[in-house]
């Protein structure tokens, strides 16, 4: 074990705590019998709570002072030993403590949203597993630990989206999720096969070292960006988050909008030093065409959920661009306030779908409460959860004074600068950006409109009660953090907290203020249009393709191999099998009509011998003289001649 | 003591085999508890191993005692001896087997036609498996493996399944056939190698150790590597490696000669296919690491690739048989075939982790398939019923069931936290790793793997949702109270494998310390060796 020794004990204490306690919370879970299960959700949630005040010990004892690292050895590969260890700077310190905070807000929640589930053990296990895994992610000091991490949240997202395994829709996208994961892991593999081949290291702080623009580092790095192709759900691989929606609304908003997706974004940040330009440029037109995407797939959605979702698509997709584009403090600063806003925001929606369906089924009314078709005008029935959709709905769309603006302000001002002055393809991708930041505002206040303005429709019979305090609580929590505080004094300068070093202009700042209130404008006055179209409901049929070629290739290539194997290889053994026995056959026959012919003539032209020989000797008399005399007759005949 | 440890492990369950005979027929319960006692002496013996073995390249607990010596006149002597030692690639393996036959052991308490013959023959079997991965003559390696093909062929053919005749006798004739390839190099080494320690004298030795010398080797005979005889494109010691090759392979099994795989298994009952899963395929991954590889160092280096590429092929086109496979436990099988494809890429990249991933993986699964084996058991002896889409939401009735499938489902897969994450990711660095290091397999290989790996998840997650997730419900003539959740003797077998997989995925450290001393000794060997010897071409 060894570590620098600047901190105190207690620092390694919080440290410790804030990563094991989530771990702890998995196996008290699973240890507390089903008959007390509701013990659960007092323990695991309280569990979180000290991991969270002991990450934030160790979040404002380290900021802004010296990287801290501690390291056991974990296994040797042919003499290189291989640590399992943390590394905590301020970039890992920040995302700590996003985590085991968003995490104890979302374990808070459901113990309101999930009271009553019959597998309630099962879910906080999932959801310890889950913080656990994604801590590994966010500290690990190389990337095969890290790998580690990212594979267990692969798995603790699989369960948690097929938590209601009883629904056949809710399978089915955890196997999607997961399989379209693996696709992307595949080539996050390739790329810790590269890093040992030429580097013989996966620590994070080896990355980079060595000569910048060897090709290799290209391959690899790219080879890395797969995982995250996978992982943050972009362009191809992102037709598995809207279906990850099939999961408990809790679980959507801690891993399918504020951390897990975000892993990838992220993992990028951690090993940028491994991007070449070339690299860059890839990630940043994946980056685009995801945001694009998900933004215009976002305008085409009726499902509350799924909004959020190809809304989370996109805003992942603004972080990956701005990734490429070379600036990664501009991307965490999104990340950050993204996991507010957002798990905001699918917890609020959680709570409008929690309020209704218990009303439904008082009433024992039946439609689709996700629907924002058969919502409406729900601002005065629940006013808390508008009061806080409002706000992070305005950090979403990134209006002035909410935390979304300022680092949305920083993607677009990053971006500009990169694309330079003279006009290249890189201006398409700023282009881009600004069309995804007006369709954003769009979409956000078309679904608040759909759910909290207008007239009551299907639930004007309903008595809707408001979300128990449990909800409340990381609601409002949640929805303050929705604000420009997070992010500095200043409401419109966002080179505060995070990163003073950043790049700001205000011309910039300027330009999208104007652009958010025309998009405002836009939303209000195309508030009763439906944008639906089934390109974009669809989203541009991405899952299509993908379902296609997977029903293609998952389908019939085994079925061919399989008949390969019936047909052709047993097919070929039983053909020898059948030969053998033909030639057997064959051998048995030549055996019995030659072999035993012979042995057989041979004894019945002895026994036709024997039977004329023995008539000599049958006893008469005169038949003996005949023969001697005639003997003596031939063996005179023979002696004379 | 210590110098007879081995010969216990051996001869235990043959003199429990032998008690067996003279007790009666009758008394079937005995029998089984016989078995159990030689199983725990096992255990004992192994304990005393781990104890005193430690982590070096040498070979440990080494017995040599003479065993035929025949003077031949002018031919010289034949001598073979009982030479028995276990190293870091043997003692896993062994590790393994004690433990497998324990709980096989535990699974046949079922078994009720024919109890007595049942249990000799699995304490024979037991003996002949721990003696082919002890034996360091080639004479007495031989001897034991052909010796596991006869309990195993009735083992099959008597308490097997519907279609148990041809399955056994399909195993019987592949195995065999391997066996004569096998039987070929044997004599052909025989009639090459002379014992060094004799001097003056010739006498022809089935140590495996002097044959790994090539110095050994009597000058133009056969195999001698300096003998520019040819047999058409190749020289002997190149036909002599393809012929182990195959041999082994088939017992792997290697794509094309797997089909009897899952013959055998559909057809085998649920102790045996343990047997046959964990243990049985892992001696021909041994046999290539002990035996082709380190006698025949330069055919393996010019051979490299292909046997690369056969374990490539093995990974994806078990995954994809796996996924068309309708019946759970076809799809096991096949899905051991593209897992022991790793085996092949792991040793034919011929780097340090390469080969270390590729004798974790042995073990790591062993134990995996060993669950998976004992799960598909457990339900086809509540309903006599293994096809996939006859179920549907069985998690509902058997949750303890459904938590156990999952559990071997990921590991099966590689998820990290169990054992085979560990073995898959080394043979992947190692494989790759090996164009820059040996030369041996281009990267390509590796890349190409890392599909299987999407394929595992693929044909596992879709076998949990249609079995194990949606409503329930059973198709056919099977009543709901067939299906009840595990019995205690079941956990009895599931829980310490469960543990021990996940623990080797955890801590690998202890049990990679074993294997690597042997891993970096045989790829050192084979190379300097190998590069040594001129290839007659």
């Amino acid at each position: 074990m060894q570590s620098n020794i600047t901190y105190s004990t207690f620092f390694e204490i919080c440290l410790l705590l804030s990563v094991a306690l989530p771990l702890a919370s998995f196996i008290v879970s699973f240890a507390i019998s089903e008959k007390y299960s509701w013990a659960v959700s007092i323990t695991a949630p309280l569990l979180l709570l000290v991991s969270a005040l002991s990450s934030s010990v160790v979040f404002f004892s380290l900021h802004d002072d010296q990287p801290f690292s501690i390291a056991w050895n974990w296994f040797v590969i042919s003499g290189h030993p291989l640590t399992a260890g943390l590394l905590l700077n301020n970039l890992s310190a920040t995302m700590l403590l996003v985590v085991t905070f968003i995490s104890f807000l979302i374990h808070f929640y459901s113990i309101g949203y999930m009271a009553g589930d019959s597998s309630i053990r099962k879910y906080f296990a999932m959801l310890g597993l889950f913080t656990f895994s994604m801590l590994m992610i966010v500290l690990a000091d190389n990337l095969l630990l890290l790998f580690v991490g990212w594979e267990l949240v692969g798995f603790s997202s699989y369960m948690l989206i097929g938590h209601w395994k009883e629904k056949p829709a809710a399978a089915r996208a955890a196997k999607k999720a997961f399989i379209l994961n693996r696709i992307g892991d595949a080539g996050f593999l390739v790329g810790l096969m590269l890093l040992w081949t030429h580097q013989g290291s996966f620590a994070l702080n080896q990355i980079g070292l060595t000569d910048a623009m060897a090709a290799w580092q290209t391959a690899a790095s790219l080879c890395i960006f797969c995982g995250v192709v996978g992982k943050s759900a972009q362009f191809p691989l992102l037709t598995w988050l809207p279906d990850a929606m099939e999961g408990p609304t809790p679980v959507s908003a801690l891993i399918h909008a504020a951390t897990m997706v975000a892993a990838g974004v992220y993992l990028v940040i951690r090993t940028f030093a491994l991007f070449t330009p070339i690299a860059l440029d890839v990630v940043a037109v994946v980056g685009i065409i995801t945001a694009l995407i998900g933004a215009f797939a976002a305008l085409g959605q009726y499902d509350i959920k799924k909004i959020l979702a190809y809304s989370t698509i996109s805003q992942l997709g603004l972080m990956v661009t701005a990734l490429g584009a070379g600036a990664s403090d501009a991307a965490f600063l999104h990340l950050f306030t993204h996991a507010f806003f957002k798990a905001c925001l699918f917890l609020a929606a959680g709570a409008v779908i929690h309020a209704l369906h218990h009303a439904q089924l008082q009433a024992h009314a039946h439609f689709d409460v996700q629907d924002v078709r058969n919502l409406g005008g729900l601002r005065k029935k629940l006013p808390v959860v508008f009061i806080v959709f409002i706000l992070s709905g305005s950090s979403l769309a990134g209006l002035p004074f909410f935390s979304g603006f300022l680092s949305k302000d920083a993607i677009l001002t990053a971006l500009i600068s990169w694309a330079g002055a003279d006009f290249s393809w890189q201006w398409l991708v700023v282009g881009g950006a600004f069309t995804v930041t007006f369709l954003t505002v769009l979409y956000t206040f078309k679904m608040i409109w759909y759910i909290f303005f207008g007239s009551e429709k299907k639930t004007s019979e309903l008595s809707i009660s408001a979300p128990p305090a449990v909800m409340q609580v990381p609601l409002f929590t949640l929805a303050l953090a929705s604000l420009w505080i997070m992010v500095s004094w200043n409401p419109f300068v966002h080179t505060r907290w995070m990163n003073p070093a950043m790049e700001h202009s205000w011309s910039v700042t300027l330009f999208s203020i104007v652009w958010v209130i025309m998009a405002l404008a836009t939303a209000y006055f195309s508030r009763e249009k439906s944008f639906y179209a089934d390109v974009l409901f669809n989203a541009f049929y991405v899952d299509r393709l993908t379902d296609w070629m997977t029903k293609k290739i998952g389908l019939k290539v085994p079925a061919i191999t399989i008949t390969l194997d019936k047909k052709w290889i047993d097919g070929f053994i039983h053909a020898t099998a059948y030969v053998q026995v033909l030639i057997a056959h064959v051998t048995g026959w030549i055996d019995r009509a030659f072999v035993d012919g012979t042995v057989n003539g041979m004894a019945s032209f002895v026994r036709g011998v024997g039977s004329v020989t023995r008539t000599f000797q049958n006893g008469k008399i005169q038949l003996y003289i005949f023969w001697s005399i005639f003997t003596i007759i031939i063996f005179l005949i023979w002696t004379l001649l | 003591m210590h110098h007879y440890l081995i010969s216990f492990l051996i001869f235990s369950p043959l003199v429990a085999a032998f008690v067996g005979l003279l007790i009666p027929a009758k008394s079937e319960s005995s029998f089984r508890y016989l078995t159990l006692i030689a199983n725990a002496f096992q255990i004992t013996v192994l304990f005393f191993m781990l104890g005193s073995y430690e982590n070096a390249s040498a070979l440990q607990f080494v017995e040599q005692q003479s065993w035929i010596t025949i003077g031949l006149g002018t031919w010289g002597t034949l001598k073979a001896t009982y030479f028995v030692g276990v190293d870091g690639l043997s003692f896993p393996l062994i590790i393994l087997s004690v433990f497998i036959m324990c709980i096989a052991t535990i699974s046949s308490w079922t078994v009720k036609q024919n109890v007595k013959g049942y249990f000799i023959l699995l304490l024979i079997l037991n003996a002949s498996i721990i003696g082919s991965f002890t034996a360091l003559d080639f004479l007495l390696f031989y001897l034991f493996f052909e010796f596991m093909l006869l309990p195993m062929f009735f083992l099959i053919a008597i308490w097997g399944g519907p279609r148990r005749e041809y399955a056994s006798i399909k195993f019987f004739l592949y195995t065999l056939l391997g066996s004569i390839f096998i039987l070929i190099v044997m004599i052909g080494l025989y009639v090459s190698v002379h014992d060094p320690s004799s001097s003056g004298t010739l006498v022809h030795t089935f140590n495996l150790l002097h044959m790994s010398e090539p110095v050994n080797f009597i000058s133009n005979s056969i195999l001698d590597p300096n003998n520019p005889w040819q047999i058409g494109p190749y020289n002997g010691r190149l036909w002599a490696f393809l012929l182990l090759f195959i041999g082994f392979a088939i017992k792997l099994p290697m794509v094309p000669l797997h089909t009897w795989l899952p013959d055998a298994h559909v057809e085998a009952s649920t102790p045996i296919s343990v047997i046959l899963a964990a243990l049985l395929l892992k001696i021909g991954g041994y046999g290539l690491a002990r035996i082709a590889y380190p006698i025949f160092p330069e055919a393996a280096l010019y051979f490299g690739w292909f046997v690369g590429l056969m374990g490539v092929i093995s990974i994806i086109y078990g995954a994809l048989n796996a996924m068309a496979s309708k019946d759970l436990k076809r799809l096991i099988a096949y899905s051991s075939v593209s897992h022991m494809g790793f085996v092949l890429l792991g040793i034919a990249s011929l780097t340090a982790e390469g080969v270390t991933g590729s004798v974790y993986q042995m073990f790591s699964h062993g134990i995996i398939s060993a669950m998976l084996f004992l799960l598909a058991g457990v339900l086809y002896d509540r309903t006599h019923d293994r096809m996939i889409n006859t179920y549907s939401g069985l998690s509902s009735k058997m949750k303890s069931y459904t938590t156990m499938v999952l559990i071997a489902f990921f590991a099966s897969l590689g998820l990290p936290g169990f054992s085979g994450f560990i073995a898959e990711i080394m043979v992947f660095l190692g494989a790759f790793r090996s164009n820059s290091a040996t030369g041996v397999l281009p990267e390509s290989f590796a890349i190409i793997s890392t599909l299987g790996l999407i394929l595992g998840a693929a044909y596992y997650l879709w076998t949990l949702q249609r079995m194990f997730f949606g409503p329930f419900n059973i198709k056919g003539h099977i009543s709901e109270d067939q299906i009840f959740d595990l019995t205690k003797r079941e956990y009895i077998m599931l829980v310490p494998l469960a543990a021990a997989t996940l623990c080797f995925g955890i801590f690998p450290q202890p049990m990679l310390s074993v294997i690597d001393p042997f891993a970096r000794h045989l790829t050192e060997f084979v190379l300097t060796t190998g590069k040594n010897l001129t290839l007659n071409l």
